[in-house]
C-alpha cells in the first residue's frame, strides 16, 4: 500500500489541454474515485499514473517515489480496464499467472498466489477456460485476479463496469466493496457514473475540463457541493437550480416571484451577496409536497412513477423543477396546480457569475482545512 | 432473382467453364497444330504426364520448393517490415510509400532487373562481390543459385504485400491488450509470440492460403530468369505446360499436365488450409 500524489499534473496533446492542473493526494488505503462526464480527463490523469500516458508536466509520487519516467511495470501498480483487456489465447490460469512469470516467480509459489486469488473471487471452476468462453461479469472477475495476484502497492481501475448490464453492473459493485475489505490497497477508480462514485468511494473527486472541481467524502459532495457543476452532477435526479435575487438584507430571496426564505444557517453568508442575483439550488428529494414554510406552486408536466415513489415535473412560470420521493399513490393528476414545501436549511445558493458556492462560512472554512 | 444473376453466370461459363472443358477434351486426344484430327486417346497423355520424370520429379517439387521458401521469406520479412512500420516515428509514411514500391512493379520487369543484376559478366552483384575480393559467380549457370535468384525476385516482389495486409491486421489489433502486458513486465518478445502473434494469426493464415496457391501457378519470374534452366533443373509446373502446349503444340499433354497440376494444388491448398485453420481454432 502506499500514498499517491499528483503534483500539478498537465497533459496535453499538441496544443490541447486535456488534465490541466491537477494537485490531489490519496491517502495510504484510500479509494479515490474520479468521476466527470467524458472528456473531463479522468481517463487521462489514471493512465498517466499508471505510465500509459506521458507526463507533459507536473509529477506523480507513489509510495513516496517520484515515477514520472518508470515505466508501468516498475511502478507497482496493477489495471483492471473497461473491456477487459484479458489474453484471449491464454486460459484464465495463463492470464493470472502471466505478470508473475515475467517477473520470474516460481511455479509454485504462482499456483499458491493464483489460488488465493481465485478463491477470493470464486474463479476457480475457470481456471482451464478461455475468455472467450465467459461472461462479461466472469471475465471481469479474471482481470480483477490479474490485479489481485500481484500484491500492487495500487490498483487503477478504468472504468470497469461500464461494459456490464444494470444489474450486473450492481452486483459487481457490491463485490468490488467486499474486495477492498479482504485485497486492501490505494485505489483509483475512473467513472462516469455518480452512482458508482458515491458507493465506492472513500474520496470522490469530481472533475471537468481537465481541472478537479471538489474533492470530499461522499456527504460532503453531496450535502456541500463547490459549484453548480458538481451540484448538478452529484445526486439524481440532478439538483434543481432557479435564478434568485437577494433582497436588500439578505434574508429573502426572490424565485419566479416568491419570496424564499434563505434559512438561519445561509444568511451570514449571503449577507454579502445581497441584492444581488444568485443561482438558487434545491434537490428535488428536499421538496415535500404540503404548505409549509417556504412554498412553491407548480403545475405538473410530468409524472414518472418508480413504484417506491413518484417523480414529478412542475412548471412554475419560466421555470421548471422536479420533485422526488411523492409516495406513489399519492392522489397527483397531470396539469394539476401543486404546492410544495421547500426547506429553507436545504437551499443552496451559487454566485451567478462565478458559480461557486456561497457557503456558511464554518463550512468553507472546515472544507479548506 | 436467376435474370440478376444471369450476366455473371454466363460471363463465367464463357470465360472460365467452358474453357476448362475445352481444354479437359483437349487432354483426351492427340490435339497437335499439324495433327488436327484431334484422335481419341483416353488417358494417355495422363499416363505421360505422371509418369514422366520431369513432372512429378522435377517440376512438382521444384514448385512445391519455390512456393515454401517464398511465402515463408516474404511472410517473414513483411511481418518484420509490418511491426516496424507499426511503431510511429518521423518520416513513417515516407518509409511506408518505399516499401510499397515493389507492388508496382510489374513481375516480368522485376525479373527482368533480377536476372541483370544476377548477370556473370555485367551484374552489379558480381561487382559487388569483386570490390569485396571475393570471386564472381556464374549466378545463373547452375541449379540452386538461379533458384535462388528466382526466389528472391518473387519474395521481392511480394514482402510488401504482406508487410501491408499484416500491417493493417496489426492496427485493427485492441490496444488494452498490450497496455495490459506492458503493466505486467512482458518483455518485447514475449509480447510478439505470445500477443501480437496469437491476435495475428487469422490474418497470416488468410495471407498465407492465398499467397501459396498463387506461389504454385508461378510463371513470370521462372520464364524470364531462367526459362526453367539451367538444363531444366528449375522448371515449374506452369512452365512444363507451357512448353508442352505452346511450344510444342501439344495441346493434349499441355492440358492433361495443366490438370493434374491443378488437382495437386486443390489437394495442397486443402490440407494447408485445414492445417492452418487447425492452428488458428487451437490458438482461440
Amino acid at each position: 500500500m502506499a500514498e499517491v500524489v499528483l503534483n500539478q499534473l498537465v497533459k496535453s496533446y499538441g496544443g490541447m489541454a486535456a488534465v490541466r492542473s491537477i494537485d490531489l493526494t490519496i491517502p495510504d488505503g484510500a479509494f479515490a474515485v474520479l468521476v466527470g462526464p467524458s472528456g473531463c480527463g479522468k481517463s487521462t490523469t489514471l493512465r498517466m499514473i499508471a505510465g500509459l500516458e506521458e507526463i507533459s508536466g507536473g509529477t506523480i509520487s507513489i509510495g513516496g517515489r517520484v515515477v514520472n519516467d518508470l515505466p508501468p511495470k516498475d511502478r507497482d501498480i496493477a489495471m483492471v480496464f473497461q473491456n477487459y483487456a484479458l489474453y484471449q489465447h491464454m486460459t484464465v490460469y495463463d492470464n493470472l499467472a502471466f505478470g508473475l512469470r515475467n517477473r520470474k516467480e516460481s511455479e509454485a509459489r504462482i499456483a499458491e498466489k493464483i489460488a488465493h486469488a481465485a478463491s477470493i473471487l470464486s474463479i476457480e471452476p475457470l481456471m482451464q477456460r478461455r475468455p472467450k468462453q465467459l461472461s462479461g461479469g466472469q471475465q471481469q472477475r479474471v482481470a480483477l485476479g490479474r490485479c489481485i495476484v500481484r500484491h500492487p502497492q495500487v490498483f487503477l481501475f478504468d472504468e470497469p463496469l461500464s461494459n456490464l448490464d444494470a444489474k450486473l453492473r450492481a452486483q459487481m459493485r457490491i463485490e468490488l466493496k467486499r474486495l477492498r475489505e479482504r485485497v486492501p490497497a490505494t485505489s483509483v477508480y475512473v467513472t462516469h457514473d455518480q452512482v458508482e462514485a458515491m458507493t465506492l468511494g472513500d474520496i470522490v473527486v469530481i472533475m471537468k475540463d481537465g481541472l478537479i472541481q471538489q474533492v470530499g467524502t461522499p456527504l460532503q459532495v453531496y450535502n456541500d457541493p463547490a459549484n453548480l457543476f458538481v451540484a448538478g452532477f452529484i445526486g439524481a435526479p440532478a439538483m434543481n437550480v432557479f435564478k434568485g435575487k437577494l433582497d436588500a438584507a439578505g434574508e429573502k430571496v426572490m424565485v419566479e416571484g416568491v419570496a424564499l426564505s434563505v434559512g438561519e444557517r445561509n444568511r451570514a453568508a449571503l449577507r454579502g451577496h445581497a441584492g444581488r442575483e444568485v443561482m438558487v439550488g434545491i434537490r428535488p428529494e428536499h421538496i415535500a409536497l404540503g404548505s409549509h414554510g417556504n412554498q412553491l406552486e407548480g403545475s405538473v408536466d410530468v409524472i414518472e412513477q418508480l413504484g417506491s415513489e413518484m417523480h414529478l415535473d412542475l412548471k412554475m412560470g419560466n421555470a421548471a423543477f422536479t420533485v422526488a420521493r411523492v409516495a406513489p399513490d399519492a392522489p397527483i393528476r397531470l396539469h394539476e396546480k401543486v404546492t410544495v414545501s421547500i426547506p429553507a436549511e436545504r437551499l443552496h445558493f451559487f454566485d451567478a457569475d462565478s458559480q461557486q458556492a456561497i457557503r456558511p462560512a464554518s463550512l468553507s472554512g472546515a472544507l479548506a482545512a | 432473382m436467376l435474370a440478376l444473376i444471369a450476366p455473371a453466370a454466363v460471363t463465367m461459363a464463357l470465360f472460365q467453364v467452358v474453357p476448362i472443358i475445352l481444354g479437359a477434351n483437349a487432354s483426351f486426344r492427340d490435339w497437335t497444330l499439324y495433327d488436327p484430327k484431334k484422335t481419341w486417346v483416353g488417358l494417355k497423355h495422363y499416363i505421360e504426364v505422371i509418369t514422366d520424370p520431369a513432372f512429378f520429379g522435377l517440376a512438382i517439387p521444384n514448385t512445391l520448393l519455390f512456393l515454401v521458401l517464398s511465402v515463408s521469406l516474404s511472410l517473414t520479412f513483411g511481418l518484420g517490415l509490418a511491426l516496424l512500420l507499426n511503431r510511429s516515428f518521423v518520416g513513417q509514411s515516407v518509409v511506408r510509400t518505399i516499401v510499397l514500391l515493389p507492388l508496382m512493379v510489374a513481375p516480368v520487369i522485376a525479373s527482368i532487373m533480377m536476372r541483370w543484376m544476377f548477370n556473370d559478366q555485367f551484374g552489379i552483384v558480381n561487382v559487388v562481390l569483386e570490390g569485396v575480393g571475393l570471386p564472381p559467380v556464374a549466378w545463373l549457370a547452375y541449379r540452386w543459385t538461379t533458384m535462388m535468384v528466382i526466389v528472391l525476385a518473387d519474395v521481392w516482389l511480394w514482402t510488401p504485400w504482406f508487410a501491408v495486409l499484416l500491417l493493417a491486421g496489426l492496427q485493427s489489433l485492441p490496444k488494452e491488450p498490450f497496455e495490459a502486458a506492458a503493466i505486467d513486465a512482458a518483455g518485447p518478445w514475449r509480447v510478439f509470440r505470445s500477443l501480437t502473434l496469437p491476435m495475428l494469426r487469422p490474418v497470416i493464415v488468410v495471407c498465407v492460403v492465398i499467397r501459396s496457391i498463387d506461389a504454385f501457378r508461378v510463371f513470370d519470374q521462372v520464364w524470364v530468369i531462367s526459362g526453367g534452366g539451367p538444363a531444366r533443373t528449375t522448371e515449374m509446373f506452369s512452365i512444363y505446360a507451357y512448353v508442352e502446349a505452346f511450344q510444342r503444340m501439344n495441346f493434349g499433354k499441355g492440358s492433361a499436365a495443366a490438370l493434374v497440376g491443378g488437382a495437386v494444388i486443390v489437394v495442397f491448398g486443402l490440407v494447408l488450409y485445414r492445417l492452418l485453420n487447425r492452428a488458428v481454432e487451437v490458438s482461440k
